[in-house]
């Protein structure tokens, strides 16, 4: 009972091994040496070459254009340039090139993601399939497309590192140009001058008429303001309304500072910078009186 | 449980963060305004309405007291009524802001009467911030229509408080000598009336003078001195009750003791020897206490508003100059160190400053200092200044002035007069005879 149990399994056991590593059909697909052949001339380089063949002559295209566009330029030539004048045009005329070839850069850009999407769903490698009639040819273009797979899996990382690289070299030549980049980010944030708040400061001064019973005010009574772009006033809140409605110094003066923004309004806000003084505080100081 | 409430005010914190933040992040921008004016401000008083022809003469004439009390006071500057556009009809209906902002007004009073019945009116009224385009008090009174004047008085206190911050003294009345006839049979009286001058009366006959009448900072009562057959008597007259008492006779007194904070005391000067020294009484049990023991001449003495100091004038030092000391008559120190000779130093209601007398080359001034002799003003001068007093509030000086002598044998005018304590505005107050000795009495109770 037990033997031919044992021999039973070590027969199956011997069995599978030998299917196993006797028949390597099973575990790996022969590859067949010509197909090989085929891939290596036709689909791939067809595919590709064609592709990039198109954006080339595109991209000729464009510099052609390019290069009317500057004749046209050129058509009008100064009657005689001095040296200095020369030198300048050309520095211009290469800021403008690497202006041009960053933004030739900068537009291939999008073209590129744009063709990674088509080869994301290749039409033409789907359609081939449905011409080859024969098993043999099919299990070859299968052969093919697992082949394929891998070169494409190659060409797109290569890809990835070549837009990366074509990033680094924008941003290169961006800083070439605009020097450093870090530099306009601040320029671009809104800065008020000391003349800016003088401004403001001198026009609400005018308005500002206390009693001399403000001087018992010992703290700065703080004004929410918020205005309109022509520096019309939206409204005005006082800041401490506890204090508003406990200390009657407090509320009379906080009245005074009131009637004085809404008396000075429109503010005289710096142009381009109204935007700051959409919501602001305004700190009136009364210890001034002191000294009256 | 704990866990949970942690839980939750997590989601509490994180929830109001962006507020937070945004709110700090939108109010970036602060503008600091620390200069300005210190000028009168313009106001429109109308005229109080009224259903008939007598609470439309009390409204107007209501109207008329609060202008003169406000623009009196030298913080306020009215607009005529005929520049008005659309006088308002009643204090219950918004105004319309835009007919009064072109005329530069910044706060509108308006105000009703109605007649309750024969002897009672209604008085109200509101006050409007014109280019805040808000109200900001308002008030109804039901009083005697005699009572008209104070019901003025005390609706000008409101406004004052409202606008400055400050309280009123409107309410308020003067108690002061009233003098009459020629300088050798000079008729000297005590009379009483409003601060501004009106419901004038007299308390005393003029059979005997008297002088320098001092109020009690916490009662209507006064003290003054009286001279009864040569001797100087010190009276407290309650002007409620009208009842006076005698508190003794000090010979030797030239001035009418002053009332400590609380009213429980008096301070005073006393003659014995060619010496003038200070006391100080206990009005409970007549108890005496000698404060200074000096060979100088020691006067005027004055309390401090929280009692624990006294400020006094003494030759001690060679020449008539402002000492203080501490309210048991220690640490005796010299605050005026400037020109001249200073007397009848008075300290303000609040504390912050001394009113005094100063005598300089043959002129008389009306000053103020810090109680550490720091910071002298002169407010007013004149051939003869004298005697100043505070209002309640301690933003006016009353004092009279003496005009200089112009015929032999005749007495030259002597009037009360009021200064802000700016020194800007001096005005007269109109009594029907000469008058000196001011006394401002506190605010009178409702």
């Amino acid at each position: 009972m037990f033997k031919s149990t044992f021999i039973s399994i070590g027969l199956h056991v011997f069995f599978i091994i030998f299917a196993y590593y006797g028949l390597p059909s099973f575990k790996i697909k022969e590859p067949i040496e010509s197909p090989i052949d085929i891939v290596e001339d036709t689909p791939i380089s067809s595919k590709t070459s064609l592709k990039l063949g198109e954006t080339r002559v595109k991209e000729v295209k464009e510099n052609k254009k390019v290069i009317k566009k500057e004749k046209v330029k050129k058509t009008p030539p100064p009657p005689a340039p001095s040296k200095k004048m020369v030198e300048k045009k050309n520095a211009e005329l290469k800021k403008k090139k690497e202006i041009r070839e960053i933004a030739e850069l900068v537009k291939k850009k999008p073209k590129l993601n744009k063709k990674k999407v088509k080869k994301d769903l290749p039409p033409k490698v789907e359609k081939k399939p449905e011409k080859i009639k024969n098993k043999q040819k099919e299990n070859l273009a299968k052969g093919i497309l697992n082949t394929l797979t891998k070169p494409i899996k190659k060409i797109e990382n290569s890809k990835k590192v070549e837009k990366e690289h074509n990033n680094t070299e924008i941003l290169k030549k961006i800083k070439k140009i605009a020097g450093n980049s870090n530099r306009q980010v601040q320029q671009t944030e809104i800065k008020l001058s000391v003349t800016d708040i003088n401004k403001i400061q001198n026009h609400v001064t005018k308005y500002w008429n206390v009693s001399y019973a403000a001087s018992e005010v010992k703290m700065v009574i703080t004004l929410k303001i918020s205005t309109n772009v022509d520096g019309s006033i939206k409204s005005v809140k006082i800041y401490d309304k506890n204090l508003y409605q406990k200390d009657k110094f407090y509320r009379a003066t906080a009245d005074t500072a009131r009637r004085a923004v809404l008396d000075s309004s429109p503010l005289p806000l710096p142009k381009g910078k109204e935007k700051k003084f959409e919501n602001f505080l305004f700190d009136f100081d009364t210890s001034f009186i002191n000294n009256y | 449980m704990s866990n949970y409430l942690n839980l939750s005010f997590f989601k509490v914190l994180i929830l109001i963060y962006p507020f937070f933040i945004s709110n700090l992040l939108a109010d970036d921008v602060r503008i600091k305004i620390n200069s300005g004016q210190v000028e009168p401000l313009p106001i429109a008083i109308a005229d109080f309405t009224g259903e008939e022809g007598k609470a439309n003469e009390i409204g107007r004439q209501i109207a008329e007291v609060i202008s003169n009390n406000l623009v009196g006071s030298g913080q306020f500057k009215a607009v005529e009524s005929a520049a008005f556009i659309a006088p308002p009809t009643s204090p219950s209906v918004r105004p319309n802001f835009t007919d009064w902002t072109p005329l530069g007004i910044k706060a509108l009073i308006t105000g009703s009467v109605k007649s309750i019945n024969e002897q009672q009116i209604e008085v109200e009224f509101r006050l409007w911030d014109i280019i805040a385009e808000t109200d900001l008090i308002g008030l109804r009174l039901s009083v005697d229509a005699q009572a008209w004047r104070r019901v003025a008085h005390i609706i000008s206190d409101e406004i004052f408080e409202r606008l400055s911050g400050d309280s009123g003294y409107f309410d308020t009345r003067i108690v002061y000598v009233a003098e009459s006839g020629p300088q050798n049979k000079r008729l000297k009286r005590l009379a009483i009336m409003d601060q501004d001058g009106e419901n004038h009366q007299y308390l005393t006959d003029g059979s005997f003078l008297v002088l320098t009448p001092r109020f009690s900072p916490t009662t209507q009562e006064i003290t003054y001195l009286a001279y009864f057959k040569n001797e100087p008597r010190v009276y407290i007259f309650n002007l409620e009750t009208g009842e006076q008492e005698l508190l003794g006779s000090f010979p030797g007194m030239t001035f009418a003791p002053r009332f400590s904070p609380f009213g429980d005391k008096i301070i005073m000067s006393l003659a014995e020897k060619g010496i003038t020294d200070i006391y100080t009484m206990n009005l409970n049990n007549q108890e005496v206490i000698r404060l200074t023991n000096s060979s100088s001449i020691d006067t005027s003495p004055s309390f401090s508003p929280n009692g624990k100091k006294i400020i006094f004038n003494s030759d001690r030092g060679g020449s008539q100059q402002i000492y203080i000391m501490d309210a048991n008559g220690r640490n005796v120190k010299r605050i005026s160190f400037g020109k001249g000779r200073y007397a009848t130093p008075v300290w303000a209601p609040k504390g912050e400053l001394i009113a005094f007398t100063k005598m300089l080359k043959n002129k008389f001034y009306i000053g103020v200092m810090s109680p550490d002799g720091s910071g002298e003003r002169l407010l007013a001068e004149g051939y003869l200044v004298e005697g100043p007093t505070w209002a309640p509030n301690g933003r006016v000086l009353m004092y009279f002035k003496q005009e200089a002598p112009i015929d032999d044998g005749k007495s030259s005018n002597v009037n009360l007069y009021k200064i802000d304590i700016t020194g800007f505005r001096e005005t007269r107050v109109i009594t029907p005879s000469d008058g000196s000795d001011p006394a401002w009495s506190p605010l009178i109770p409702n």
